[in-house]
């Protein structure tokens, strides 16, 4: 076991090794602050800060997000023939309509007009 | 013949005047719509900017409904059909491509809404009352990303009917070993 350094040898260290602890402390904070600036640039450029409703601002969109999961998993496996085929071009045809249905991001919301900045709305 | 090149000469200058007068006019027309537009972008900011902010949390809602189905579509139908189809040993090459191109385009959606949620956020963060044009313009800029991600849907639901198409073209290619293969 190493014996106890006198005050005479701690005073003869190097000044690295006098302040190792707060050296660490400091190092510590920078490679957290480090990962913390990284996870952020890949939380804005991968998109998901796009999807993120839990971002304040969304308060009042957070509770319309559909939940339901009406979407049936189709078997990857399994035999197939020409009953099975129909089925699924019926639920396929059934999910297209669905969506046709709802014309998303359609209408002009962003125009001049729409936003009361045109002089053609006042008009 | 030196009257005709009189009278040549004044019907320049006249039109020459005429022309002048009518570019002065237009020019101050147009200086005054945009004098107008701008001061009714000041007056009209705080509704025009809780348009945005409206919009905003809508589409990012509509982003994450639309894209659930549109993801679930490829993940939860066509994909494991094309793995069924494949492990029953029959070709579903034009069934895969038509997958591949789908991806492709639910790709380019996602990538353009991000590019569009960035732009109207720049939008928003612009104060329309001290730069009312740097505003416009910035709004201009969104709508037009807006209508490049309409255009992606459209195409996202094109290539549904492609693989629609591919469906049938494969069950009529497949008929004698559909006909054959019993569950």
């Amino acid at each position: 076991m190493e014996e106890p350094k006198s005050p005479q040898e701690v005073e003869n260290l190097s000044p690295i090794y006098k302040h190792i602890f707060g050296l660490m402390i400091v190092f510590s904070i920078m490679i957290a602050i480090v990962l913390v600036l990284t996870s952020m640039a890949l939380y804005y450029s991968s998109g998901a800060a796009q999807l993120d409703l839990s971002r304040p601002g969304y308060n009042d969109v957070r509770d319309q997000i559909d939940k339901s999961d009406d979407f049936l998993n189709y078997s990857s496996i399994g035999s197939l023939d020409a009953g099975l085929i129909n089925e699924y071009k019926i639920m396929f045809d059934q999910k297209i309509v669905k969506i046709e249905s709802v014309d998303s991001f359609g209408g002009d919301p962003l125009s001049p007009v729409s936003l009361g900045i045109s002089t053609e709305s006042i008009q | 013949m030196r009257i005709s090149k009189k009278i040549i000469t004044a019907g320049l200058f006249v039109s020459v005047f005429f022309c002048g007068l009518f570019l002065a006019n237009v020019t101050a027309q147009t200086a005054l719509t945009t004098d107008q537009q701008i001061e009714l972008i000041r007056s009209n900011c705080i509704s025009a900017k809780t348009t945005l902010n409206q919009l905003h949390s809508s589409d990012a809602l509509l982003r994450v409904n639309v894209g659930q189905v549109y993801e679930s579509m490829s993940a939860k139908l066509m994909e494991n059909f094309n793995i069924r189809v494949a492990s029953n040993g029959m070709n579903n090459t034009n069934l895969v491509s038509a997958v591949t191109n789908y991806g492709i385009l639910l790709d380019g959606f996602r990538a353009d809404y991000i590019i569009y949620e960035k732009q109207l956020s720049l939008a928003m963060a612009i104060d329309c009352s001290v730069k009312p044009v740097a505003f416009y313009d910035s709004v201009a800029l969104a709508r037009t990303k807006r209508v490049k991600i309409h255009d992606d849907i459209l195409g996202l639901n094109q290539s549904l009917h492609q693989y629609r198409l591919s469906l049938d073209q494969f069950e009529i290619d497949n008929q004698v070993k559909l006909g054959g293969v019993k569950q």
